[in-house]
């Protein structure tokens, strides 16, 4: 009864977290991706380019580009439109202009491990491969998402040939975070003026964002109230699963997710129980 | 400000609708359809393979088998476990086990452009072409797009076991095939005599005469035409007989491999589509092959 009387007066006061309740506007756009897939950089890059005025940190980050799992409903509704919104629910067909930001979902669960250490979701120790089948079977406990396949399917095949959906892999901006940003500015309708699209990269750098969490940690929702020694910018690198990740792991993940992984364009490494999916896999790359 | 109020109040009570903020459990199964694809009658036939002891009917149907933006959190709660709820909601990881109907999107137009007429949304006579336009656009119902609501669920969960995929027109067909299939989903022993008496429950000709003594009280005719039915053609085939051909270009067009992967018609499958039933590549691997192609 506690809680309920709790949530209504936070109802009443508009400072319930939004989540999927609030009123969306056709000129939105959201970010959309799973957990620990890149979105916090996204959202620092495109904050920088679209404010290139503001001094973009974890002090102002939640009020330039809101989260809708740690800001209220009134936050959102006192967001100056058109708005951006950081977001990772799964498919929501009110969103109509949609960058989604994927990455292997052999990092995601390495990083994710990680986090969930940092929250305290899970202890220091914790077996991996047995995380791994949390992670596989939507057993986590932060499972409101979906599992990784669910939320990623769920957005990428109701929505990828839409003109109002921008994919953009984590890889690819690791690689040439330049080249995409400017696709990212394409798509919002933002002249890709090249120091512009530098200066914002810049600003969003792994070691600047690391310096800053560092300073500015208890002012963020994200990192405030956590453990401090697991930081939540972490090392920023792709492909730490070949090293890190059992193959058994990495055969569990693949197995599962292995059709959607290689639509994305991640390629599989064991020999997994879809025949078909790996001669479907061979001929992407072949393209 | 009043209003708000009211909803809290209506919060407070537990009388609010559910919808997205009902807590589930993992045996509850879920009745998921697009609307107008078939979800009333699988309710009244899965109603009826339950609770066979007394006459099925549509305010029994309802709640039984209650829907969940309709009914109160406080009913939900109130309902005997496992529950079986209804619901036309795109993908919900919330929900774990899912019957699924879908229905070819060209007959889900045609019976929606008559439910809205109905439902006095729309006059009588409106231009089904500009219609239509709205319907590819996910404009005419609050449940996204067809493509998108079944798109989303086949894309989440189509190889999960706890996943039931049915096809509206295979129901038709043959129904006690495909209720046994759905028996078995609940793990109910399929008897002969269980299923024909579930099937004789839900004919299309005693739902229309039960729909004529509860019209007034059920939620989903009261206050609206009673010159126009709820049951109306139950049958497949009504929207190639009857659209457009720009009308049907337009939906084949918005969701054309998406229709082929479950064997309906298009203009590039023909018509030996839809016998086929669903492709026996899964969702997945049939977008993947196409993308490759």
């Amino acid at each position: 009864m506690n809680y309920h009387l709790e949530l209504m007066m936070k109802k009443l006061l508009g400072t319930d977290i939004a989540e999927r309740n609030f009123a969306i506007f056709p000129d939105d756009t959201f970010l959309v991706s799973y957990p620990r897939s890149g979105n916090t950089w996204t959202r620092f890059l495109i904050a920088n380019l679209v404010y290139p005025n503001v001094d973009v940190s974890f002090k102002n980050i939640e009020r330039l580009i809101p989260d809708t799992s740690s800001q209220s409903s009134r936050t959102l509704r006192r967001t100056p439109r058109p708005r951006f919104i950081k977001t990772h629910e799964y498919f929501d067909h009110r969103c109509q202009r949609i960058i989604c930001i994927v990455r292997d979902p052999r990092d995601v669960a390495l990083s994710y491990y990680d986090f969930q250490r940092k929250y305290r979701h899970i202890e220091d120790g914790y077996p991996l491969a047995t995380y791994i089948n949390d992670f596989v079977s939507g057993n986590l406990n932060s499972s409101g998402w979906g599992t990784w396949g669910e939320h990623v399917a769920s957005w990428f095949y109701t929505r990828r040939k839409s003109k109002d959906f921008l994919l953009l892999r984590y890889e690819d901006m690791m690689a040439d975070p330049v080249r995409q940003l400017v696709r990212a500015a394409a798509f919002l309708g933002i002249e890709p003026d090249p120091a512009r699209i530098e200066e914002a990269v810049q600003r969003s750098s792994a070691d600047r964002m690391r310096e800053m969490e560092k300073t500015q940690a208890k002012d963020w929702v994200a990192t405030r109230n956590h453990r401090t020694d697991i930081p939540f910018v972490r090392i920023a690198q792709s492909g730490g699963w070949k090293e890190k990740l059992p193959a058994e792991c990495v055969a569990q993940i693949e197995a599962a997710w292995g059709d959607t992984m290689v639509a994305l364009g991640y390629e599989l490494v064991s020999a997994i129980a879809q025949p078909a999916i790996r001669v479907l896999a061979e001929k992407q790359t072949a393209r | 400000m009043m209003a708000k109020l009211g909803a809290l109040a209506r919060y407070l009570l537990g009388h609010d609708p559910a919808g997205r903020n009902l807590t589930t459990f993992p045996d509850d199964t879920f009745i998921v359809s697009y609307p107008k694809s078939g979800n009333t009658w699988t309710r009244f036939l899965v109603a009826s393979l339950i609770h066979n002891e007394e006459p099925m009917t549509f305010l029994k149907a309802d709640k039984v088998i209650p829907t969940i933006d309709s009914q109160s959190r406080k009913y939900f709660k109130s309902l005997p476990r496992p529950r079986v709820i209804k619901s036309h909601f795109p993908f919900d990881q919330n929900y774990q086990r899912v019957i699924y109907i879908v229905r070819d999107p060209k007959d889900v137009a045609v019976s929606q452009y008559h439910y809205q007429i109905k439902r006095k949304v729309l006059e009588d006579g409106h231009p089904m072409d500009e219609w239509i336009a709205r319907y590819v656009a996910g404009e005419t119902c609050p449940y996204g797009s067809w493509g998108e609501n079944v798109g989303s669920w086949l894309a989440a969960r189509q190889q999960n076991p706890n996943f039931l995929l049915l096809r509206y027109e295979d129901m038709i067909q043959r129904t006690d095939v495909e209720l046994i299939k759905i028996a078995r989903f609940f793990g109910i022993d399929p008897t002969p005599e269980r299923i024909q008496w579930a099937i004789g429950q839900s004919t299309a000709d005693r739902m229309r005469k039960l729909e004529q003594q509860e019209a007034g009280k059920w939620q989903s005719t009261r206050d609206t035409r009673k010159d126009k039915f709820f049951v109306r053609s139950a049958k497949a085939g009504e929207g190639k007989a009857t659209l457009s051909p720009a009308a049907i270009a337009q939906i084949e067009s918005a969701w054309g491999p998406l229709m082929q992967w479950l064997g309906y018609e298009t203009a590039s499958t023909g018509k030996r589509g839809t016998d086929r039933g669903p492709s026996e590549r899964t969702f997945l691997e049939a977008a993947l092959e196409q993308r490759v192609r």
